[in-house]
């Protein structure tokens, strides 16, 4: 059965539906409905030898989660006091294998309606696009890409 | 298995299935913990841990850390990583001393949970 205009609608603008979070001298998008929990940042213990966007690993709610930069995701410059203090735990992956990581940021900010038409460009790894939100520029963060190879 | 070494290593806290361990030395202030690919190094060793529910490390884990992992747990509140007796993180293996296997006083020891 073909979805309605009202129902494609509604699901398109669910999907538009985002999360605003500043990750260093970056504003990044993270897709709302893959947003489970926004935390005081959680403490972490780090992986030697990990990349440096992996901060390390973090319980919550009992089970092991990996907890990455979001601003080295980004490739945002690190802010001047990059102390981190919020945890995003979030899906991330294709949905048929998602997982949940934590991304380390510096503050949620608010939740933003971004049309896809208005998202541009897009790095063709984790950074899905930007677009403007108020006068600044938002790095749409594309979490299912995360579980896939670089 | 069910029961597993637990060790703190780097800041990171590390579990061996126990019938894994093939020997446990202190050495130098650290421990030494033997394993099939050789001798580990730990700064402390946490006790013996059971019941520990193990989850296979994800491709998110797997595409920042390049080590192989048997599995992720937490004991109490500490993530830990299960390693791979027969390839261990290499951060673990840096600090062995470099000696013949077999050589020195080596044992096994339970801690408590």
């Amino acid at each position: 059965m073909a979805a309605t205009p009202e129902a494609s609608g509604a699901s398109g603008r669910a999907a538009a539906t985002h999360l605003l979070v500043r990750a260093g001298e970056f504003v990044c998008a993270l897709p709302l409905g893959a947003v489970r929990r926004v935390l005081r940042a959680l403490p972490l213990y780090p992986l030697p030898g990990s990349a440096p966007e992996l901060k390390g690993l973090a319980e919550f709610a009992g089970d092991p989660l990996p907890v990455l930069d979001l601003a080295r995701l980004a490739r945002a410059p690190q802010g001047a006091n990059p102390a981190y203090p919020v945890t995003v735990v979030a899906w991330a992956g294709p949905p048929e294998a998602r997982e949940l990581v934590g991304l380390a940021a510096d503050a949620a900010l608010e939740v933003a309606h971004l049309p896809a038409a208005a998202v541009v460009g897009g790095d063709g790894a984790l950074v899905a696009g930007e677009t403007v939100v108020g006068g600044q520029v938002v790095r749409v963060i594309d979490l299912q890409a995360l579980g896939k190879a670089s | 298995v069910s029961a597993f070494l637990l060790l703190r290593r780097g800041g990171a806290t590390w579990a061996v299935a126990q019938p894994e361990v093939r020997g446990l030395a202190r050495r130098d202030g650290a421990f030494e913990v033997t394993v099939a690919a050789g001798a580990l190094t730990a700064d402390e060793v946490l006790g013996v841990a059971t019941g520990l529910r193990l989850l296979p490390a994800g491709a998110v884990l797997r595409r920042f850390w390049p080590e192989a992992a048997h599995g992720l747990g937490v004991h109490g509140v500490l993530p830990l990583v299960l390693i791979d007796p027969l390839s261990p993180p290499r951060s673990l293996l840096a600090g062995a001393p470099d000696r013949p296997r077999g050589g020195g006083a080596a044992r096994k020891e339970e801690g408590e949970e």
